[in-house]
């Protein structure tokens, strides 16, 4: 019992001393001062006013607010006992590695002769862009399949924003990212070492990966923000906005399915769903259901199950159709 | 500026003498007190293992005349023993390192095959155990050149080294001297050996294993690459502790697993040859001490301790030996490929074919280590379970040839083939031969590491687990 609680305390503490982590202090901080310039030079707020406006009690002590650090605590314990049972980067990293020796169309060491710099520089830039890749597409599909949107009504439920939300996710959308980051991992670890042999290295600053810590030392904090830092359109057309992922939590039905994109918004500009950042004060939420799926921190946890049970009885049910037609289509979120 | 040269030259002459001191009392194996209760001759040193110091060098000499291509009457004098001389062909004195024996037989008249684990093998064609597995081997390498077997991809010379280094010498000290013989009631202190002796049960048992570790008496004293250029005759000056101006092969030099233990340690991430040399040291310090008087029950339980801190290291270096060599044989692997262009009708012209020959050979070198190396391992008397039988199969009873063939078998004294194996898919085996090393063993110094990359990237990049949105 102390030991799993001693755990626990240590991954809930590495959380926020952990510069591979979002909620890292140096983010945090970086994140606050970026957010104190803004109002106050683009704004033209006073300090004072820009400090109050940034430690807002209605953002940060809103129940909204409440309900990010209960499921951030949740979801601690949750994965504590879930963690051993996942599979890691490691175990598909050597798995891809070991099927890549059995097909013959690829040498293995192809690239071996390229140097320590540019098989560095390839691996963090095709690391970076795969990763970025498939959190759009990742994105894209829990807003897009019902069954999936159902769990990411849990993050969407948010009414106000602070960088914990980041964290404010239902335990089957985590199990999806976890597979999604193992699976990036392990697919670009093995292909890089069979190509480029055992000098592939990350490029790093403080031992983190130099696109995580220029992302998250540059405010990636204030996308989960009330703080609408918007950049030049030019900018903006490459690079997310915290003001554009705040469109993107907006339930403004004209925002629906916009900017899932994380670091970079060309992805959103491929596949149609790119929208530049707004000027207007946005409301955030899932409308009329936001009331009865927030209504307590358990219910959150619970009626995306319940609707999950739902569907698959509905399928069950069916089954005098094909199974094929029995899946629900690809849609609009509907509400 | 002669103030200058005086404290130059002093501080020259200290740390001369630092380097070139002789071995630290305490870290040394011996000499012993003779303690055996009612000895009356003359000897003033209890310690003795000149039988194991006779196998090194039958050892060392039957690896030479296999890989020379001496006849089978010749390489079987080396396991079996023999009367008369037995010339020792390795370490043989040369113009900068010279040494104390030329024949065997004046250092101990003894035998390897009387030694050799007599368990069963099934990681070997044929079903024997492993004394009629080195049997089997030596009559083999008979029937090649120099211990080639280009057919079947043998290289016996490595082959019976490194088994011979595990199936006698590590078999014997811990599946033998340091674990039944440390009973309470088997060789016991108080007792002589045996009749005639000057030494105790307790005493010669050990010094007999450490015999068998083969480090030299004063190599706890020496840093890894000083204890690793002794074996290979690179370091008179460190070898010859007593000054003497020869290295009495006796007590001054590495062999076997010790020189492999060095080997590892240089890389600097283990110490494995310092761990086990300074645990035989306190243990036996622990048996002097007990003055020729039974152990009490504490004594044995700290002897045993050693005894544990022993055998655990030393089969962690056959498991980094098993680690390395699954490496060369996965980069040997590669090598042959190259040789062919990917496909063996390539090689036709005759140096392409020279080529291709070469990389052959080495590749059998490599898997003959790791095939010794991981056999050794199923010797010291614990039960492998699975992870022997993975092992086994890993490694496999051959390597596959470029042809497909691999060694599955013997019938009636000749190996049998397996057909349709692939090379790539036994790159993968020595990938996942690593893999079971380092799980299983948990190895850390990793030569010729070729899943270093993988877990290295994976650490860096930190866990996937993740409960965050975007």
């Amino acid at each position: 019992m102390i030991e799993w609680l001693d755990i626990i305390w240590s991954d809930l503490a590495s959380q926020f001393f952990n510069p591979k982590k979002r909620l890292f202090l140096g983010y945090l901080l970086s994140a606050s001062v970026i957010a104190t310039v803004w109002l106050c030079l683009i704004k033209r707020h006073s300090i004072g006013s820009a400090i109050r406006t940034f430690f807002d009690r209605k953002v940060w002590f809103s129940r909204s607010s409440r309900h990010d650090l209960a499921s951030f605590l949740i979801n601690r314990v949750i994965f504590f006992w879930l963690r051993p049972v996942l599979l890691t980067q490691l175990a598909i990293a050597t798995l891809i590695f070991e099927l890549l020796h059995q097909q013959t169309v690829i040498p293995l060491g192809l690239f071996e002769g390229a140097g320590y710099w540019t098989a560095a520089l390839s691996f963090t830039l095709v690391f970076f862009l795969f990763d970025d890749f498939t959190r759009f597409v990742v994105h894209f599909a829990l807003h897009r399949i019902p069954a999936l949107w159902d769990f990411h009504k849990f993050h969407h439920s948010a009414e106000t924003l602070t960088p914990l939300t980041v964290t404010r996710t239902h335990p089957v959308e985590g199990l999806v990212f976890t597979a999604r980051s193992a699976l990036v991992q392990g697919v670009t670890i093995a292909g890089f070492v069979f190509l480029f042999g055992n000098q592939v290295d990350l490029l790093t600053i403080f031992g983190v990966n130099i696109f995580v810590v220029t992302f998250h030392g540059l405010g990636s904090n204030l996308r989960h923000s009330h703080i609408a830092i918007r950049y030049p359109q030019a900018v903006e057309r490459l690079l997310m906005s915290p003001a554009q992922h705040q469109l993107h939590h907006s339930q403004s039905e004209r925002h629906y399915d916009r900017n899932f994109g994380v670091t970079l918004s060309v992805w959103d500009r491929m596949f149609g769903s790119f929208h530049h950042s707004v000027s207007e004060t946005l409301s955030f939420g899932i409308g009329k259901e936001t009331a009865r799926f927030t209504g307590s921190i358990w219910s959150m946890y619970w009626l995306p199950v319940r609707s999950l049970a739902r569907r698959l009885a509905r399928v069950c049910l069916a089954n005098a159709r094909p199974i094929t037609r029995a899946i629900p289509s690809f849609r609009a979120r509907n509400y | 500026m002669k103030q200058n040269k005086l404290l130059m030259s002093t501080v020259a002459g200290i740390a001369l003498a630092a380097i070139t001191s002789p071995a630290i009392a305490g870290d040394v194996y011996g000499p012993y007190p003779i303690t055996l209760k009612g000895y009356n001759g003359d000897k003033t040193d209890s310690v003795s293992y000149s039988g194991q110091i006779g196998r090194q060098l039958l050892h060392n000499s039957l690896k030479k005349a296999i890989g020379s291509g001496a006849s089978l009457d010749v390489t079987m004098s080396y396991f079996n023993g023999a009367d008369g001389e037995l010339a020792l062909l390795d370490p043989k004195s040369g113009d900068s390192f010279k040494v104390d024996v030329t024949d065997i037989n004046t250092v101990s008249k003894t035998n390897l095959s009387g030694k050799a684990y007599k368990g069963s093998l099934p990681g070997w064609p044929g079903n024997m155990t492993g004394k009629e597995v080195l049997e089997s081997m030596i009559n083999m390498a008979a029937a090649t050149e120099k211990g080639y077997d280009a057919t079947h991809g043998y290289d016996y010379g490595q082959l019976v080294s490194k088994f011979t280094m595990g199936g006698v010498f590590y078999h014997q000290a811990c599946d033998n001297y340091l674990d039944e013989k440390m009973n309470a009631d088997n060789k016991p202190n108080d007792k002589p050996y045996k009749d005639g002796a000057y030494y105790t049960g307790k005493e010669h048992s050990w010094d007999e294993a450490f015999g068998y570790w083969g480090a030299a008496a004063h190599g706890a004293t020496l840093s890894p690459k000083q204890n690793y250029d002794i074996t290979k005759k690179k370091n008179m000056r460190d070898a010859d502790a007593n000054g003497d101006g020869v290295v009495n092969l006796k007590s001054e030099m590495n062999y076997a697993h010790a020189y492999y233990a060095a080997g590892f340690d240089k890389g600097g991430n283990t110490s494995y040859y310092n761990t086990i040399t300074t645990a035989f040291i306190n243990g036996r310090q622990v048996i002097a001490d007990a003055n020729g008087e039974k152990l009490t029950n504490p004594q044995r339980r700290e002897v045993k301790r050693h005894a544990r801190t022993i055998c655990s290291n030393w089969e962690k270096v056959i498991a980094e030996a098993v680690f390395k060599y699954a490496g060369s044989v996965y980069s040997n692997i590669e090598a042959v490929k190259a040789t062919m262009g990917g496909n063996m009708w390539r090689v036709n012209g005759s140096a392409e074919q020279a080529e291709h020959q070469a990389a052959l050979r080495k590749y059998a070198k490599y898997w003959g280590e790791l095939a010794g190396f991981s056999l050794s391992l199923h010797t010291s008397g614990v039960d492998l379970g699975e992870i022997g039988v993975k092992m086994d199969r890993l490694v496999g009873m051959g390597p596959v040839m470029p042809d497909g063939t691999q060694v599955n078998g013997m019938s009636n004294g000749a190996y049998t083939l397996a057909n349709g194996e692939s090379m790539d898919g036994f790159a993968v085996h020595m990938l996942k031969l690593q893999n079971l090393m380092v799980e299983e063993f948990g190895v850390e110094a990793r030569n010729n590491d070729k899943i270093s990359g993988i877990s290295n990237l994976a650490e860096v990049l930190g866990s996937g687990n993740s409960a965050e949105n975007d």
